[in-house]
């Protein structure tokens, strides 16, 4: 055949193709939900750095009291992070028998207020643990032989308004008898709050080192607090990495299997099939144009999503993502979108029914994206840790998926996560990878549908 | 798949000789076709034919006998194991592009893109001739019209009838103008008033100049169409010849019966007429003789004589001729839909 023929008829297949596809009900959803997922999660995981690190979903507030006789008593209040009450915690008093386990010696429900008390005699030194379902909290108790005030208090400090800083402080005050006490709280010397009926307080102290004042009928104690920034990752990057490497990883390739995994199984079984083949147009040159014409509607509506993605960590986080890794990203999921494109041309081709079609598709996602690392992992058990990892290393160049996903990585800054996970592989090899995947499906692709078109 | 009938027999091989024109528009020689490797099944054994420039060849077999298999190589929808395929001069596997150019194809299952109107298929398929939209759309105009399809132009097909398909089908295979057209069971599922129409259409379409492969499971089509007819059973061509040639060897080679309606046929009147010349078999049925002429032999007077002669009450002698379709049927085990 002439070799300008060789490509005869791509142009209009391809085309067609991409108008089909633009046009169904499977396009508009894909291209719904991947917004939703891309954009959405652009958004969401903007604010990881407050919102997702609460600690445990209860906080055991504990108190020394003191019964009228002299012995003591061991109090315990219940709440989840916010300050309000939880009630019907199971709460566990133990002595201690070494310095960090103990002989349980009480065990209590959290009242309609959320507080629990156990007769604790002479000990001085009780452990206390709060349960409600799988949430738990401890604390202990030090009882003092003679009380320096009328009051004990307890205070915890969390992010609790996503601002990124450590200073949203909890203070729960009780009297001497185990009763939640009337407190005034004292910033920097004014008045910012008022212990509540449970005895709980809270306030925002802002950046820096604040003196905090807790005040009971004339006696009060005055320390200082300093916040302290978030420790966790969070930034425009890790947003972008999570997009990128997680979310788009798992959604492109439905999207480019959604809309590719029938391109030619559908004609199959229709029955168009025998027609197209009998045009003057190479085989070549129709397969390509299924290529072409399926790919470029994944690649459109998917670059303007991830854009917009990119875009919106930019407006949330007020900062924008890494230019090289946020074009990383964009570039690299056209590869990724491709490799799935051609996959499921390859499986379409060899699919007799439509029902084998979507299994494939199917198939092609979990392999990839599950069951590979399964099998990896399998294979590697059995030897040593070191050849294990090492296992595991190569293997990352046999699933296109992972390859996408070392070299987004690649491109991202170096500290990201704070240095962990990653690969011992260079951006060469993975680029060798990327090209080579590319290259054998795109030849499989053409190969499968010159035998197996309509046999 | 029974292999054990061939006919190599001296009376089928004397239909098999098929002089091949240089001129020949379709060229076809010694296409085998074997699905699922080596071990599997064979569709295709062998078929060799030629349809000259202008022809109207006609091939008839029954179902799953190797026409959509022939059909669908010459379309180069699928590679044949072995063999060659000339049309117009061009080799279909070297220079398959020239050969579609100039083809039309319209498939037994009529099938198209449910969500597309008829002319949207129309100007995608033109397309691939090179012809422009408008180009297209005036020339799918013309054909529907022609066709009877004007008012569903602009229907999506999923709405059209089995028979607006057909039509549609035809439009699609005429729109580029082809010299060849390769057509599979063109009047299935269709009403007698549909097939006539396609009959009169191929008619005009063959005095139009163009060469048509026609096939079939109907004989009634073929005959009152094609020129030549090849008949095709269990992957191979077990006859090959011109309507008239076929006819013309059964009216001089094949036996005719004679089917005897009478009373009171005693054994002795049925020995008769055994023993008449000329007679080659009697055998009595429900209603009385069945009486077989060897070939050319005129029993029939001699028969009644002897009958009546014999004491029965003859009601009705009535000559069978044998027809094209007992020899379609003979040659293809009585096979047929």
């Amino acid at each position: 055949m002439d070799p300008r023929e060789w490509f005869r008829g791509l142009p209009i297949v391809a085309r067609q193709e991409f108008v089909g596809n633009v046009r169904s009900v499977r396009f508009l959803i894909m291209a719904f939900v991947t917004a939703l997922v891309i954009v959405g999660g652009s958004y969401g995981f903007s604010g990881l750095g407050g919102g997702l690190f609460q600690g445990p979903a209860v906080n055991v507030w504990t108190h020394p009291a003191y019964a009228a006789d002299g012995s003591h008593v061991a109090v315990a209040w219940v709440s989840d992070p916010f300050g309000n009450r939880v009630v019907g915690a199971t709460v566990v008093f133990e002595e201690p028998e070494t310095p960090t386990a103990g002989r349980q010696f009480a065990e209590a429900t959290t009242d309609a207020d959320g507080f629990a008390r156990a007769d604790a005699g002479n000990l001085t030194f009780v452990f206390v643990t709060a349960r409600q379902g799988f949430a738990e909290a401890g604390s202990s108790i030090q009882f003092f032989p003679r009380p320096p005030l009328n009051f004990t208090m307890v205070t915890a400090a969390a992010d609790l308004d996503s601002d990124g800083f450590v200073d949203d402080l909890g203070i729960h005050v009780v009297d001497l008898t185990g009763d939640p006490a009337a407190a005034r709280i004292l910033v920097n010397g004014t008045e910012r709050a008022t212990a509540d009926a449970r005895g709980y307080a809270r306030v925002d102290l802002g950046p820096g080192t604040s003196n905090v004042t807790v005040e009971i009928a004339g006696e009060s104690e005055t320390f200082p607090w300093t916040a302290f920034e978030v420790p966790v990752v969070g930034g425009p990057d890790v947003t972008l990495a999570i997009i990128a490497g997680g979310f788009g990883l798992l959604f492109m390739p439905i999207f480019a299997i959604v809309i590719s995994f029938d391109a030619v199984s559908k004609e199959r079984v229709q029955g168009t099939l025998d027609l197209l083949l009998s045009r003057p147009a190479s085989r070549t040159g129709i397969l390509l144009g299924k290529f072409l014409g399926s790919f470029a509607a994944v690649a459109l509506p998917v670059t303007l999503v991830n854009l917009a993605g990119i875009a919106v960590i930019g407006a949330a986080t007020g900062e924008s993502p890494t230019g090289g890794f946020a074009l990383a990203f964009v570039g690299l999921s056209l590869l990724l979108i491709a490799y799935f494109v051609l996959l499921q041309l390859i499986l379409s081709t060899l699919a007799k029914t439509s029902g084998t079609a979507v299994l494939f598709g199917v198939l092609a996602w979990l392999v990839f994206n599950l069951l590979y690392n399964i099998i990896v992992l399998l294979i590697s058990l059995p030897f040593d840790p070191q050849t294990r990892f090492q296992i595991q290393q190569a293997a990352t160049l046999g699933n296109p998926s992972l390859v996408y996903q070392n070299l987004v990585f690649a491109a991202a800054p170096g500290d990201l996560f704070g240095g962990f996970g990653g690969t011992t592989l260079s951006p060469g090899a993975l680029g060798v990878a990327a090209v080579f995947w590319f290259v054998f499906l795109l030849a499989l692709a053409l190969w499968t549908f010159h035998k197996k078109a309509a046999e | 798949m029974s292999n054990g009938g061939n006919p190599s027999g001296p009376h089928t091989r004397r239909f098999l000789s098929s002089p091949r024109s240089p001129a020949a528009v379709i060229d076809v020689e010694g296409l085998t076709k074997v699905y699922g490797g080596s071990r599997g099944v064979k569709a295709l054994d062998g078929v060799t034919f030629s349809v000259p420039e202008r022809g109207v060849f006609g091939f008839l077999g029954p179902n799953g006998a190797g026409k959509t298999t022939t059909i669908r190589i010459l379309a180069t929808a699928i590679e044949p194991t072995e063999g060659t395929v000339r049309i117009g001069g061009h080799d279909l596997w070297e220079d398959p592009l020239a050969v579609k150019e100039n083809l039309g194809l319209m498939p037994d299952e009529v099938a198209f893109y449910p969500t597309l109107t008829g002319m949207q298929h129309l100007v995608y398929y033109g397309s691939f001739y090179g012809m422009s939209r408008a180009e297209a759309r005036k020339k799918g105009s013309e054909l529907l019209a022609k066709l009877g399809l004007a008012d569903a132009v602009e229907k999506k097909v999923k709405a059209y009838s089995h028979g607006m398909k057909k039509r549609l089908a035809l439009a699609q295979c005429l729109l580029h103008d082809p010299g060849v057209l390769i057509m599979d069971e063109p009047a299935n599922g269709l009403d007698p008033a549909g097939m006539r129409y396609f009959r009169d259409l191929i008619r005009w379409l063959n005095g139009e100049g163009k060469t048509i492969f026609l096939s079939s499971h109907l004989l009634s089509e073929v005959e009152q169409l094609c020129e030549r007819v090849g008949i095709i059973d269990h992957g191979r061509i077990v006859a090959m010849d011109t309507i008239a040639n076929l006819t013309a060897h059964l009216a001089t080679d094949a036996p005719s019966v004679l089917r005897v309606t009478a009373r009171g046929v005693t054994e002795a009147v049925v020995d008769a007429v055994r023993a008449l010349p000329g007679v080659a078999s009697v055998e009595t049925t429900a209603l009385g003789l069945d009486v077989t002429a060897s070939p050319g032999a005129d029993i029939g007077p001699e028969v009644a004589r002897t009958l009546v002669g014999g004491g029965a009450a003859l009601r009705e002698m009535r000559g069978e001729q044998r027809s094209l379709e007992d020899l379609f049927l003979s040659l293809t085990k009585g096979g047929g839909d």
